[in-house]
């Protein structure tokens, strides 16, 4: 049943903190990620547990202590849940550098969650020349000693090809259970976004079982026979509720994104060779068209055009994370080149305290009402 | 407060370092659009970007944060950034960056007009936003982009893995002018550059270590304006020259008991934060109406840039404000606030810039707490005149100035 594992998924992607208590009350230790890339691998590969963390839907209270109020909602809102222990029994924080709010949370958070150690992890911007690999690896070592010190943990090479060939596998899943759902318009914005999140708190092999579990069900299911518009997604976060919701009850169906969250995280495989660590270097090196990635043709901007319209998608939703310099930099130029290719596009800005949609319905329903003219 | 009665400047004096100082940042403009007349290709410059790199090259670059600095202060801020909005740039991006994009775009700014660049060059030690900007800059203009990544350093020291990357990448950056503009990189030129980059740097460090006297010789406010030549053309022997001028003004100047503070020298600040240009006059009035003296900021520490050899060079790109973790920015701070008697900290949480104002509550109370001097601080912004609320600022300073008072009758 695919409301069986459809369950599974909501109910790790609501409730987080229910298995971070799993995973502690079976001896295992976590490591939580900000943020865009991590070298996830790495922390699995130690036997230790990576668990997202991208913030959450919450007032910022404690946070404002060490935060203006134009930094952005998910860096905010992550200081904000550690300071309130919702973290608590975690072993450590692993935080890279790539965006400016990204390079203040690690700063903050050293005085604001002083209890869970803050690792950094350095990447370099000019990622293709050769010699960056080894900056990039510079910066695994670094990572590698410190969970070493912090949990006792030991690293090696061929567990780490273990973990490397594991996300491989999960990121090939990723990609097709994203292509399946395109066919699927039964399944609502907020249970794929469920898929997404999930992925984020469960251990990978768990993930990798559901994942394949909802591509057998899905494949053997005849597609819902409700008449949706197909549109595409770009952003940092697509997960609010609220929005959600209101694309469903729009009839939008996302058949593609280009969401940071959600499928830029499985775009980029491993290519396996002799030495581990540089292997997963050039995967780093490898990563295209995201906004937290240097990228002077802007090839986001017509990969994420080209991917709609392979989609079938008819027209493009930015959700716009506010205070996200990346994105704003990119939005005109996106809006430029989904006018100019034909394809409705609207915009709507969130951030993690969001309550009221109203503007947002509007937004969407106008946003409808393009697609359907 | 009672508007300002404006008296009429003397003419300036030609041997002073403030004019020297103002003619250099003019004429590195003036050259810029000489250069584009004769069919030149000129660039944009990221204000961090190695100086070595085109000033050895014998190429002429303008920097689009000095332009927009620029235009800030002569009023066209708000302009430029409506227009940038209108083009789709939310206001939450960097002043300077939207007031660039505008004027890129084609929009007119009398301020501070400059050619537009046949090729850009950035640095992303000062910010990632930076990166973004460019991007933008060279996609919009068709011009190629030269990228120096100098990530920001979480750590306390400089690692040779970092240094190494950063040395690549200024090779690269190197090659890929010499082919773009046909210009030949030499060896022995660079030397002179890095030499006259040092005169220059060490000069600036002595003039403004010269407010570690009390009262300080100069207003800090100088040091805003006189910054511009230490970013841009520290590696020209003008400058170095101009530099040593300032030097001995000031050295003159607490010879003679004397000062360009006007007015008694009641308490002493440092200054955090970029200035805000569009609020540049109010700004300063609030505190020599207060008898206080800025007597440092950050920028006196931050463009000494002494280095031996081309990876001590490397490494002083990685030490740069905003590429440096909390703790030794914080200590660089303290530094400062101990040597210059500084007497209360007033913190510019500037609306534009996210690096420098999304640690500073952090920071401050730190360094308040080190020093045992008042912290306080007001919103603003570089360029946006939008963001900044003189009543505000009055009373925050008013604030400080009363602790102060209380702290010394104490």
């Amino acid at each position: 049943m695919i409301s069986d594992v459809l369950a599974k998924m909501q109910a790790a992607a609501e409730n987080p903190q229910a298995l971070k208590e799993r995973y502690l009350a079976e001896g295992r230790k976590i490591v939580l990620t900000a943020p865009v890339y991590t070298p996830a691998e790495i922390i699995h590969s130690m036997g230790l547990v990576p668990m997202g963390a991208w913030g959450g839907d919450t007032q910022l209270n404690a946070a404002k202590k060490y935060y203006p109020a134009f930094l952005c909602a998910i860096i905010q809102s992550i200081t904000e849940l550690g300071m309130r222990g919702v973290y608590d029994g975690v072993s450590a924080i692993l935080v890279p550098s790539l965006c400016d709010s990204l390079k203040v949370l690690g700063e903050n958070w050293k005085y604001a969650v002083p209890e869970i150690p803050f690792i950094p992890m350095t990447y370099p911007q000019n990622r293709k020349p050769e010699y960056a690999l080894d900056f990039t690896v510079a910066g695994y070592r670094r990572v590698i000693r410190d969970l070493e010190q912090i949990t006792g943990s030991s690293f090696s090479e061929e567990r780490l090809k273990e973990s490397m060939a594991l996300y491989n596998e999960h990121n090939a899943l990723m990609r097709q259970v994203s292509a399946e759902l395109a066919a699927h318009p039964e399944i609502t914005a907020a249970e794929r976004s469920a898929i997404f999140k999930s992925a984020w708190f469960l251990c990978r092999e768990e993930h990798c079982g559901l994942c394949r579990e909802l591509l057998d069900e899905l494949k053997n299911s005849s597609a819902g026979t409700e008449k949706k518009i197909p549109v595409a997604v770009t952003g940092i976060l697509a997960d609010a509720p609220g929005l959600l919701k209101i694309l469903d009850e729009n009839g939008l169906q996302i058949v593609a994104d280009d969401v940071a969250a959600e499928s830029r995280q499985y775009r980029t495989d491993s290519v396996i060779g002799e030495d581990a660590l540089y292997s997963l270097a050039r995967k780093f090196s490898a990563r295209n068209c995201c906004s937290v990635l240097y990228d002077p043709e802007k090839k986001r901007v017509e990969a994420l055009v080209k991917t709609a319209k392979a989609a079938g998608a008819r027209g493009v939703l930015m959700i716009l994370t506010k205070f996200c310099d990346p994105e704003e930099f990119d939005y005109p130029l996106i809006r430029r080149a989904c006018t100019a290719a034909g394809l409705p596009f609207v915009s709507i800005e969130t951030d993690r305290q969001m309550e009221n949609h109203e503007q947002a319905a509007t937004i969407i329903e106008t946003f409808r009402d393009m697609m359907e003219d | 407060m009672s508007e300002e009665v404006r008296k009429p400047r003397p003419a300036p004096d030609p041997a002073s370092a403030k004019y020297k100082l103002n003619m250099i940042a003019k004429q590195a403009y003036d050259d810029v659009a000489e250069a584009k007349k004769r069919g030149e290709l000129i660039g944009w410059c990221a204000s961090n970007f190695p100086v070595e790199i085109p000033e050895t090259l014998g190429l002429h670059v303008c920097y689009p944060e000095n332009q927009a600095a620029g235009i800030a202060a002569r009023g066209g801020g708000e302009r430029m950034c409506s227009i940038a909005e209108g083009m789709g740039y939310s206001n939450d991006i960097c002043a300077y960056a939207r007031i660039s994009l505008a004027y890129a775009s084609g929009a007119e700014a009398e301020e501070q007009p400059m050619p537009l660049p046949d090729y850009v060059l950035c640095c992303s030690n000062i910010c990632s936003c930076m990166i973004k900007w460019y991007e933008n800059l060279s996609r919009e203009l068709q011009i190629p982009m030269i990228m120096i990544d100098i990530p920001f350093n979480p750590d306390y020291e400089v690692s040779d893995a970092e240094t190494a990357y950063i040395r690549n990448q200024f090779l690269d950056a190197i090659a890929q002018l010499e082919k773009i503009t046909g210009k030949k990189w030499s060896w022995d030129r660079y030397q002179e550059v890095m030499e006259i980059s040092g005169r220059t740097s060490r000069a600036w460090l002595a003039a403004t270590a010269m407010a570690r006297y009390v009262p300080s010789p100069f207003n800090g406010f100088d040091l805003l304006n006189h910054m511009a030549v230490m970013v841009t053309a520290r590696g020209k022997p003008e400058a170095a020259e101009a530099m040593e001028t300032l030097l001995k003004e000031y050295e003159e100047n607490h010879n003679k008991g004397i000062s360009t503070y006007r007015g008694e020298e009641q308490h002493r600040i440092m200054f955090e934060g970029i200035a805000c240009w569009p609020w540049l006059r109010v700004t300063s009035r609030g505190l020599r109406d207060r008898g206080i003296n800025m007597v440092t900021t950050i920028y006196a520490d931050a463009f000494g840039f002494i280095y031996e050899d081309f990876d001590g060079m490397c490494r002083a790109y990685a030490k740069v404000p905003n590429a440096i973790n909390l703790e030794y920015a914080r200590d660089k701070r303290i530094r400062l606030c101990q040597d210059n008697h500084v007497e209360g900290l007033l913190v510019h949480t500037n609306r534009s810039c996210k690096l420098w104002s999304g640690f500073m509550n952090e920071m401050s109370r730190q360094i308040g707490a080190a020093c045992e001097i008042p912290v306080v601080s007001f919103d603003g912004d570089q360029a946006d005149p939008r963001n900044f609320s003189e009543a505000q600022y009055d009373t925050r300073v008013q604030g400080l100035t009363e602790i102060m008072q209380s702290r010394k009758e104490a």
